[in-house]
C-alpha cells in the first residue's frame, strides 16, 4: 500500500515515456532499487589514476601541489602492467566467491575503476573503507609487482595515499572516491552532498537532463540522511525529486521545449503558472484592485515541485541560450522573484533557493573570490541552504556550458569524473531509476 | 478568473503599473534617442569598432556539441554560437525618480532578453552575457525610455554616486567623470567609456527628461513620491508573501487555500 496518494508518469531525458501512473513511492530512495543501487555504487567506486601514479613515482612528485623529493624516484613500468595490478588488487579486495567485487582496467591501463564489495562496507560504519582498501591493496600490489625495497615503501604510500594522515584529506593521492571525507562534511547527513557540480556533469557526460536528476537523487537522498525528509517534509522533497529531478510527467522538458527556441526566463515562468493552474494545482483565491488574481493551493508541496521543474527549465533555457554556466545563479534569484509575483505564492522551497541563489552569485562572479558554478555542491557553505533544489539546477548549468570558464569542468573533476562515467546507472539516472519505479510500482 | 492570464506584477500605484508594464514584452518600450552600432562599441571598451570578437572557444558548430537532449531543444544566442567572451554592462540609476532601478532592471532583462545574467547590488547592475549579445542589448537599453541620461548612467567600475544629490544640471555624482551635460546642445555627453578611459570622440546619448516626466515613468517607490505603503494592494501582497514563506517552512500542511 503506498504512503503517498501521489501518481507520477515518468519519462526519459529525451522525453520518451518510461511508464504511467507510477506511485510516488516507487520513487523514494527508500524504495526505488536502482537508487538504491546509485548510492550503494557511489559509497563502492574508487577510480584509481595509474597514469598519474607512475609519473608521480617517476618525478618524486608525491604529496600534493609543490612536493616533490629528488633522489626518491621510481621508475615503474605501472601503465604497462595495469592487467596484473587489477588482477591482484581484486584478489585482495575480494571477500568472497561471487560477491559484488570490480575491477575494470580504463583507457588502456591509465585507470582503474574498483567496486569494493558490499561485504566490507555492512562490516564497518564509515563509507571511507572503499578509499582506504583499494589504496592499502594497491600499495602491497605495487610492492608485490615491482618488488620494491622496504626503503621506498615510503614513497610508495606517498604516491598511493597523497599527503594523508598529514592532511585531513588524501592531497595529491592517486586513488579517488566521489565522497569527500568525513571532516569536510558540514554537518550530519551531508555526505551525498558534498560532490562538485563538475563531477556531477562529467559522470553524465555532460546530458544536462541526466546531470539534473543525479543531482537530484543525491541530494534528495542526503534529506532522509540529514532528517529533512521526514513527516510533511518528506513528500515535499519526493515531490521536488520526482519533478524536478526525474522529469516526472515530463514537465521539464515540456517547460524547455515549449521556451527553448525563443522563450525567456519569464516566459518559462509564466509557462509554469499556467501548467500549475491547468493540472488545478494552484487555484485563483480572489481579484486585486488593480485586476491582479493572486493564487492559492490546496498542496503547497506540489506547487513546489511544479516551480522547482520550472527553476530546472528555467536554467536549462538561460544557460543553454548562452552555453554558459555562470547565469544559473541570476536564474535562482529571479526566476523565484518572478513566479512569486506572477502567482502570489511561495517561490521554490518556500524562499531558499532565491536566497541561495544571492549568496552563490556573489562567490561565483568574483565579488567575494570563490569559483565558477563547477566548485559549488549542497556541502558548499554559500549552497547549502535550499534542501535539494538549487544543484541539479547547478549541475544542468554546467553541463550546458561550451568552454567559457578557466576551470572546466574536464580540468576540476578529472579522473573521477571520467572513471566514473563508465556505469551506466550513474551515467544515465534517468533511464535506470525510472525502470527500476517501474518495475516496482505493483508492489509499492 | 479561471483562465490564466500573465500578469506580471500586483500593485495598484502608478510605480507598480510602470513596473508591470515594463515587465511585460507586449509593451513596446519608447525609443527615444539614437546612438550608433559604433558608439555602443566604444562606450563598452570591449574592443574596437570594426574589430573581429575574440572567442573563448571555437564556433558551436565546429566543436561539436555533446549528446544532450536539451541542446538540441534550447536555440542558442548569436554570441554564444560564435563562441564569444563573456563581457558586460554595467548601469547605475539614481534614487531621484531614475527609469529603472537594480532589482527592476534584473527582472525586465529576464523578461526581454535571452541568455542574460544579471545581478542587482545595492546601486548598480552589471549585466553579463557573449559580447556580441552585450552590445544589442545595450543598444536597447540606452536608446530607449528604460534610459534617462541625467538618472541613469554606463559606469563600468567606481560606480557609486547613485545616492547623492544631483548637480546643478540633475545629472548623478560620478567621481570618474565619464559624462557632462553639453548646455549648448542640451544633452549629456560621454568623454570616457564605461571603465573611465577617455573616448577620442565624444558619444552624445541625448537630453534628460523634465522631472515631472520622470515621476510618470519611474518604477522607484519613494517617501517623498508615491511611497510603498500608500499601494495598500502592493503591501497586502508582500506581506502574504513573507507570511505564506513562513508558514510553509514551518509546515507545508499548513498552507491551504490561504
Amino acid at each position: 500500500m503506498p504512503r503517498f496518494p501521489d501518481k507520477i508518469d515518468l519519462y526519459d531525458d529525451r522525453g520518451k515515456l518510461i511508464d504511467t501512473k507510477v506511485p510516488l513511492d516507487a520513487v523514494s530512495p527508500l524504495i526505488n532499487p536502482a537508487i538504491k543501487k546509485i548510492i550503494s555504487i557511489i559509497k563502492r567506486a574508487v577510480a584509481v589514476d595509474l597514469r598519474g601514479l607512475e609519473r608521480s613515482l617517476a618525478t618524486g612528485a608525491v604529496g600534493g601541489r609543490g612536493c616533490i623529493i629528488r633522489g626518491r624516484e621510481l621508475k615503474l613500468d605501472i601503465v604497462r602492467n595495469a592487467p596484473a595490478i587489477a588482477d591482484k588488487i581484486e584478489k585482495l579486495v575480494r571477500v568472497k566467491p561471487g560477491d559484488d567485487t570490480e575491477v575494470k582496467i580504463l583507457r588502456g591501463g591509465e585507470n582503474l575503476l574498483v567496486m569494493v564489495p558490499s561485504l566490507r562496507l555492512e562490516a564497518g560504519v564509515e563509507y571511507t573503507t572503499a578509499f582506504t582498501v583499494v589504496a592499502a591493496a594497491l600499495c602491497h600490489v605495487l610492492i608485490e609487482t615491482f618488488n620494491i625495497s622496504m626503503w621506498d615503501y615510503d614513497m610508495v604510500h606517498a604516491a598511493v595515499w597523497g599527503r594523508y594522515p598529514q592532511s585531513v584529506d588524501p592531497m595529491g593521492a592517486c586513488v579517488s572516491q566521489l565522497l569527500a571525507v568525513p571532516q569536510q562534511n558540514e554537518g550530519m547527513g551531508y555526505a551525498l552532498r558534498n560532490i562538485p557540480a563538475a563531477h556531477i556533469a562529467m559522470i553524465t557526460k555532460r546530458n544536462a537532463m541526466n546531470a539534473a536528476a543525479l543531482a537530484a537523487i543525491l541530494e534528495q537522498t542526503a534529506m532522509y540522511e540529514m532528517g529533512d525528509a521526514i513527516g510533511p517534509f518528506e513528500r515535499y522533497q519526493l515531490l521536488g525529486l520526482a519533478y524536478q529531478g526525474l522529469n516526472a510527467n515530463n514537465m521539464v522538458y515540456d517547460l524547455v521545449k515549449e521556451n527553448g527556441k525563443s522563450g525567456t526566463l519569464g516566459d518559462v515562468v509564466r509557462s509554469t503558472v499556467k501548467r500549475a493552474v491547468a493540472d488545478k494545482v494552484i487555484r485563483p483565491l480572489k481579484k486585486l484592485p488593480s485586476g491582479y488574481v493572486l493564487y492559492t493551493t490546496d498542496d503547497l508541496s506540489l506547487w513546489n515541485a511544479y516551480a522547482a521543474a520550472g527553476l530546472l527549465a528555467g536554467t536549462m533555457v538561460t544557460c543553454g541560450a548562452a552555453r554558459a554556466m555562470q547565469h544559473v545563479t541570476s536564474v535562482l534569484v529571479y526566476f523565484n522573484d518572478l513566479i512569486e509575483r506572477e502567482a502570489g505564492l511561495p517561490g521554490v522551497d518556500f524562499g531558499r533557493a532565491e536566497g541561495t541563489g544571492i549568496e552563490m552569485s556573489f562567490f561565483s562572479h568574483s565579488i567575494y573570490g570563490g569559483g565558477n558554478p563547477c566548485v559549488f555542491h549542497g556541502n558548499h557553505i554559500v549552497t547549502r541552504h535550499s534542501k535539494g533544489f538549487v544543484i541539479p539546477c547547478v549541475a544542468a548549468a554546467v553541463a550546458l556550458d561550451a568552454g567559457t570558464v578557466y576551470y572546466s569542468p574536464e580540468r576540476l573533476s578529472g579522473v573521477v569524473g571520467e572513471v566514473l562515467s563508465e556505469v551506466p546507472e550513474l551515467r544515465e539516472p534517468l533511464k535506470y531509476v525510472g525502470d527500476a519505479a517501474s518495475k516496482i510500482k505493483g508492489e509499492v | 478568473m479561471s483562465e490564466y492570464k500573465p500578469q506580471f506584477y500586483p500593485g495598484s500605484s502608478l510605480i507598480a503599473q510602470n513596473r508591470r508594464k515594463y515587465l511585460d514584452l507586449k509593451y513596446q518600450l519608447r525609443r527615444l534617442r539614437s546612438i550608433s552600432d559604433e558608439d555602443i562599441v566604444r562606450l563598452l571598451g570591449h574592443r574596437a569598432p570594426g574589430e573581429a570578437y575574440k572567442t573563448v572557444h571555437p564556433p558551436l558548430e565546429e566543436m561539436g556539441e555533446p549528446d544532450c537532449p536539451i541542446r538540441k531543444l534550447v536555440e542558442p544566442t548569436p554570441g554564444a554560437k560564435a563562441g564569444d567572451r563573456i563581457r558586460y554592462v554595467q548601469f547605475t540609476d539614481s534614487v531621484y525618480f531614475a527609469p529603472l532601478h537594480p532589482v527592476i532592471r534584473c527582472w525586465v532583462y529576464h523578461n526581454r532578453w535571452r541568455g542574460v545574467d544579471p545581478g542587482s547590488l545595492s546601486g548598480r547592475t552589471p549585466l553579463e552575457g557573449r559580447e556580441r549579445d552585450i552590445e544589442l542589448i545595450s543598444k536597447d537599453l540606452l536608446e530607449t525610455e528604460l534610459f534617462d541620461p541625467a538618472r541613469s548612467a554606463v559606469r563600468g567600475a567606481s560606480v557609486h554616486g547613485h545616492a547623492l544629490r544631483l548637480d546643478e544640471n540633475g545629472l548623478m555624482f560620478d567621481m570618474q567623470r565619464r559624462y557632462k551635460y553639453d548646455p549648448e546642445k542640451g544633452e549629456v555627453v560621454y568623454v570616457k567609456d564605461q571603465t573611465g578611459k577617455p573616448l577620442d570622440k565624444p558619444i552624445y546619448v541625448g537630453k534628460p527628461l523634465p522631472e515631472e516626466e520622470l515621476k510618470k515613468i519611474t518604477t522607484i517607490f519613494r517617501a517623498d513620491y508615491i511611497s510603498l505603503r500608500d499601494d495598500s494592494e502592493l503591501m497586502e501582497f508582500v506581506q502574504r508573501l513573507h507570511w505564506l514563506r513562513t508558514m510553509a517552512g514551518a509546515n507545508p500542511e499548513l498552507v491551504k487555500g490561504v
